[in-house]
């Protein structure tokens, strides 16, 4: 039973004492064994992205997890327990408007908050993308007017490769800056069809299928979370680097990355992006 | 450069010291631990005698501090026991920490048993040739195996540093032992509880010692489960101590103040318990298990000094009772001050009787000839034991500066920040 135990013998001491410890022993080296065994299956059904905002939204403090609707001060002090992702939340059924009504809620106006542009003809993502119905039903995905900030002229947007496979709230670009890299979430499900062309998007998205926006901003809803993202931001920032940002009211530079001391640039990324 | 470097690694939205005042903190550690190893060094290559441990003097500074840091230790097992198994969810807050005072803990203690025992290359010696009859054998391997799991802890935390979650096979990895943690919890218990129980029955059944000796239940002295009972009751106060003195170290708030008032609440009500089954012991043992052989009470305490009854007094009601009362009532353990001051006495205390049962027993002479016995470790001792505070110090460090270990931090900068 034991024959590499010098000495064993079978007496109860030897039974149980042994015993208990090949059973540790066994239990401790499977259960990593299992837990190998598990991520090597997600790699490999590419379930990477999923794993990645799981564990990045539990990092997140409660301030950062508001719910939609507690912004709205439709529900104070909710925080989301869904990772972003409205589509199967009861609470926000019952307060939604439906996608019909959103869409019409949806209007060319152009709002600003602080500064920061905010057109009203999109929807928005929490970590600062938009998406917006192209003619031809492609989806334009976009980084919003805080996200092209910090990207600045001579930051490098990674953009992922035609035929990638977007999930919503899973990593899709990367911004190179300074140093700084910090990934971008995607606010859509489906597959990229290349860049876009109109400046504005970063790529076009054919959406999958059933694709719906209701986890997605729009536009009172979208105004009132700019301003309280920027509250939050501010109050972050000063936590974090020590700097006082807007004391005196004033609007977000151009070009965060070249007002920014690089240490305040990088954690400016982090929570902007979700990329904590 | 490398400013730019070690601000790489360093979590997003939390504030650390500049690189170069770390290593200015890191710098005094170092020296420690150099002269630690080069200590370690000497009485590998040449022997014990660099130790003023004997024959008869076999137990010296060295197993104090291992059975004292295991028993400070033990606050990894218990808050994982309480977290992954009660679902007392608020201790999120410290279990990373906890894991890696765990770790220091442990694996310190297995170094310097290592350099005890002398003999490291023939370590596998104790697997291969296993005494099952001896208590001993018990430590060694459960010592080895919570080692073992604690390493497996340590890697979720340190596979979240901010470097290395950039692989995302890494993050996947954690992810997915993370999930698995709670079998973790409960082997680490199981182990904790037998080794901390074998260490104490080391002890109660050294029959040669009326000192030590203690009746028990059925193979078990009654110092086996006091052993475990205050591990389990030190090691919550431990967690908490050790997050204070980080506060105080870095000035910054980490854990929420109800953190504090469940490790005190927990540790207050386990040190109750202790001090209680501990008078019973000391009564019994007075009464009945000394005078039996041959050995009344008081004369282990005639020799005054450093093992006069004041240490008896000091370890049972000024270094129990007194901490427990502090943590238990409320509106004591509200008060800052009065928690830190209570998880600091229970620490003493649990130290105090680790040494009480190492070095006073073996002090005590046992026949009429005899005499008692003084020691003084030498420098080596001192120095190696310096390595292992050394090298708690610098993995705690670093790990506090590099990895997540209190994932509230982040909110009570923001805050702080917003007040």
């Amino acid at each position: 039973m034991f024959p590499w135990v010098y000495g064993f013998e079978w007496h109860p001491g030897y039974l149980i004492f042994l015993g208990v410890f090949f059973t540790v022993a066994v239990v401790v080296a499977g259960t990593v064994l299992a837990a190998l065994w598990r991520s090597f299956s997600a790699v490999r059904r590419k379930q990477e992205g999923r794993i990645y905002w799981h564990t990045v939204f539990e990092d997140l403090a409660p301030e950062e997890r508001r719910c939609r609707h507690a912004i709205t001060g439709e529900l104070p002090e909710r925080c989301c327990d869904r990772e972003f992702d409205c589509r199967g939340c009861r609470m926000h059924a019952r307060l939604l408007y439906s996608d019909e009504a959103g869409a019409r809620a949806a209007s060319s106006e152009q709002a600003e908050v602080c500064g920061i542009s905010l057109p009203l003809d999109r929807y928005y993502h929490r970590g600062h993308t938009w998406v917006r119905e192209g003619e031809d039903g492609a989806l334009l995905v976009g980084l919003d007017d805080l996200g092209r900030r910090l990207a600045g002229g001579d930051g490098i947007v990674e953009l992922p490769a035609p035929g990638t496979e977007l999930r919503v709230n899973e990593p899709a670009f990367r911004l190179r800056r300074n140093g700084v890299e910090a990934r971008i979430l995607s606010p859509v499900d489906g597959t990229v069809e290349g860049p876009a062309c109109d400046g504005e998007a970063l790529i076009r998205v054919r959406p999958a299928a059933g694709f719906r926006t209701v986890h997605l901003l729009r536009g009172g809803e979208a105004a009132a979370w700019m301003r309280h993202e920027l509250d939050r931001l501010q109050v972050a920032l000063a936590a974090s680097c020590g700097a006082a940002t807007l004391a005196d009211g004033g609007v977000a530079a151009p070009d965060l990355g070249r007002s920014l001391a690089p240490r305040e640039f990088d954690t400016m990324c982090g929570l902007v992006f979700l990329d904590v | 450069m490398v400013e730019r470097l070690d601000e790489g690694w360093i979590a997003r939205g939390v504030r650390r010291a500049p690189f170069d005042r770390f290593l200015l903190w890191a710098a005094p550690w170092a020296a420690l631990l150099a002269l630690g190893a080069y200590a370690i060094f000497l009485c590998l290559r040449d022997g014990l005698f660099h130790t003023n441990m004997d024959n008869r003097y076999v137990f010296g500074l060295w197993i104090f501090l291992d059975l004292a840091v295991i028993a400070l230790g033990a606050g990894a097992f218990f808050t994982g026991f309480l977290l992954y198994v009660l679902r007392k969810t608020e201790l999120r807050a410290v279990i990373n920490s906890a894991v890696v005072i765990g770790l220091v803990c442990y694996s310190g203690a297995v170094l310097i048993l290592a350099v005890d025992v002398g003999q490291p290359l023939r370590a596998w010696f104790t697997f291969y040739h296993p005494n099952v009859h001896s208590m001993l054998t018990e430590v060694t391997f459960c010592i080895t195996c919570y080692l073992t799991v604690l390493l497996i802890e340590y890697v979720p935390i340190f596979l979240k540093n901010r470097r290395l979650a950039l692989k995302p096979s890494m993050l996947v990895f954690e992810y997915n032992l993370h999930k698995v943690m709670v079998v973790f919890a409960l082997v680490g218990t199981l182990l904790s509880f037998f080794h901390q129980g074998s260490l104490g029955g080391l002890f109660g059944v050294l029959r040669g010692r009326p000192f030590a000796f203690r009746e028990g239940l059925l193979i078990w002295p009654s110092t086996f489960f006091l052993f475990v009972l205050s591990a389990m009751a030190v090691g919550p106060s431990f967690v908490a101590l050790t997050t204070w003195m980080a506060e105080k170290v870095t000035r910054r708030r980490l854990v929420k103040d109800e953190v504090y008032q469940t490790l005190g609440r927990i540790s207050g009500k386990l040190l109750l318990a202790y001090v209680f089954f501990k008078c019973l012991d000391t009564l019994l043992w007075i009464n009945q298990t000394a005078p039996e052989r041959g050995f009344p009470a008081h004369r282990f305490y005639e020799y005054g000094g450093a093992f006069g009854t004041w240490i008896l007094f000091t370890e049972i009601a000024l270094l129990g009772l007194v901490p427990a009362l502090l943590l238990l009532k409320p509106e004591w353990r509200a008060r800052r001050g009065l928690l830190i001051a209570g998880a600091a006495m229970a620490c003493l205390g649990v130290t105090l009787n680790r040494f009480v049962f190492t070095i006073q027993t073996l002090a005590l002479p046992t026949l009429p000839f005899d005499r008692l016995l003084l020691y003084w470790p030498s420098w080596q001792e001192f120095a190696a034991f310096g390595f292992v505070l050394a090298y708690g110090m610098l993995v705690y460090s670093f790990s506090y500066r590099y990895l997540k270990l209190f994932p509230q931090e982040r909110e009570l900068a923001m805050t702080e920040a917003k007040r």
